[in-house]
């Protein structure tokens, strides 16, 4: 095997680095609309609205039961044939569309166990001295449900980021798409996607920082 | 980050489809010619230091001169440009495509412009292989949606060759071992041998031609583009540009029959 090229790897940090903000884009557009679409879910699924409970079972059962890429390529090239105004839609809008679509599947339910994981005699409490539901929820339940689940969602988060390097199939040259080209250019595969994984790891691990603080944040109340 | 224009110009296009999300797609105009490739296919297609480089943008933007066309080059994995191109998304491949009675039923096809064999390749001290017979019970990468893979079913022992289809990276599986030989077209396989640091070798002699053009979809927009590419490269052809450009990457002129 051949010795590291170094002087390619390091040549190749700020030109990588370069596409790390489109990256970083994707996955918290991404994960704003996912949490949006999650909470609907995850409200629904709660309590049981007939008619929409049924549709967000589907909902969760087929975002959650096929992978993404599957999905990608369904909308961006599948639909298209079908709908052709759906042409519309580039690369990047679609990327969005299919990380909220998947993710909001699996937060949805991680949002709603959560919420019924928060002790129903508090709901009772809360219940007997006169508030309302919407009262209950926003005062008792969500502060305790959100401590509850952002460990998980962060997790989606980290996923989801990692999740955008499919973007290069619907040809979007994000961080990776970005790499492949460099790496068929060079040929020089172990330094290309060794310094990709090194960044992938080093925006990973700053986010395991931000989850830390918030959850510390959340936690502030039960310390005494 | 380092500001150069390069960079800065997908950004910024990146923010205003985020914002405006689908609209800046259906601003399109006519006059540009949306090309695909995958941007990853040494050395007709690949990128260097940020920047898309090789035979096939060069000789695109030669097209695009004559006809006047704005080129606008979309790079995407190989195995999202024909649901691209039918999706309206580009309007032609600029990737060695090849001409097969297939795809021909699907696509337009513009004249060949690449003329080449399907070349088998194995690691450097595999002498085992020497022409398409002693595939049998070896194990072949392939690209994924390449033409490559068809003509290895298509032989009358092809079910005792195991093909293994890739995404991309072909080379390296073959060069560590885990496939024992790939089918490329013969040009990019001299070019890697030649030019890149990988165990490689050429075993025996190309099986197969092949004659490479642009394919277009279908319809009285894809003739016309058709036809105006064509006389294009005729012309390329007629006044040795044509050649030119394939000297330039190759050393040798693959354009001819």
């Amino acid at each position: 095997m051949h010795a590291l090229d170094f002087d390619y790897m390091l040549g190749l940090v700020p030109i990588l680095l370069g596409y790390l903000p489109l990256t970083l884009a994707m996955a918290a557009a991404g994960m704003a609309c996912a949490l949006v679409l999650a909470c609907l879910l995850a409200i629904v699924r709660v309590t049981r609205i007939p008619g929409l409970n049924a549709v967000a079972l589907l909902f969760i059962s087929f975002f959650r039961g096929t992978p993404l890429l599957v999905q990608l390529f369904l909308f961006y090239y599948g639909l298209p044939q079908v709908l052709t105004f759906l042409v519309a839609i580039n690369g990047i809008t679609a990327t969005i569309l299919g990380l909220t679509l998947h993710f909001s599947a699996y937060m949805a339910e991680s949002i709603r166990a959560a919420i019924v994981g928060i002790d129903r005699s508090q709901t009772e409490a809360a219940l007997s001295i006169g508030m309302t539901r919407a009262q209950l929820m926003r005062r008792i339940v969500l502060p305790q449900a959100t401590r509850v689940a952002t460990p998980t969602l962060m997790n989606y988060f980290i996923d989801m980021i990692k999740s955008t390097s499919l973007a290069f199939t619907l040809g979007v040259t994000e961080l990776m798409g970005a790499t492949q080209k460099e790496a068929a250019g060079s040929f020089l595969y172990f330094e290309a996607f060794l310094v990709v994984a090194v960044i992938y790891w080093i925006v990973v691990e700053a986010l395991s920082w931000v989850q830390k603080w918030l959850e510390q944040r959340l936690n502030r109340a039960y310390q005494r | 980050m380092p500001k150069r224009p390069s960079q800065i110009l997908p950004w910024r296009r990146t923010a205003l489809a985020l914002a405006l999300t689908s609209l800046s797609a259906m601003t399109a105009q006519a006059d540009t010619l949306r090309v695909g490739m995958s941007g990853s296919y040494y050395p007709f297609t690949y990128v260097e230091q940020d920047k898309l480089k090789g035979f096939e943008v060069d000789l695109m933007n030669a097209i695009g001169e004559i006809t006047g066309d704005d080129v606008e080059f979309v790079t995407a994995s190989f195995s999202g440009l024909a649901g691209m191109l039918d999706s309206r998304r580009i309007d032609t491949i600029a990737n060695q495509i090849t001409i097969t009675p297939e795809r021909q039923e699907k696509y337009l096809f513009s004249e060949p412009y690449v003329y080449d064999g399907a070349q088998i390749v194995v690691r450097k001290g595999n002498d085992a292989i020497h022409g398409v017979e002693d595939l049998k019970g070896k194990t072949v990468a392939v690209n994924l949606g390449s033409n490559y893979e068809q003509l290895l079913n298509e032989l009358p022992y092809a079910d005792d060759i195991t093909i293994k289809t890739y995404d991309s990276n072909i080379e390296q599986d073959v060069a560590l071992g885990r496939a024992d030989a790939f089918v490329m077209d013969r040009v990019s396989a001299s070019q890697v041998i030649k030019d890149k640091p990988l165990p490689l070798q050429l075993a025996g002699q190309p099986f197969s031609k092949i004659e490479n053009a642009y394919p277009f979809r279908d319809d009285e927009a894809g003739e016309a583009l058709r036809n105006r590419i064509n006389d294009a490269l005729a012309q390329l052809r007629d006044s040795g540009k044509l050649s030119e450009l394939s000297q330039k990457w190759f050393g040798n002129d693959i354009t001819q029959p």
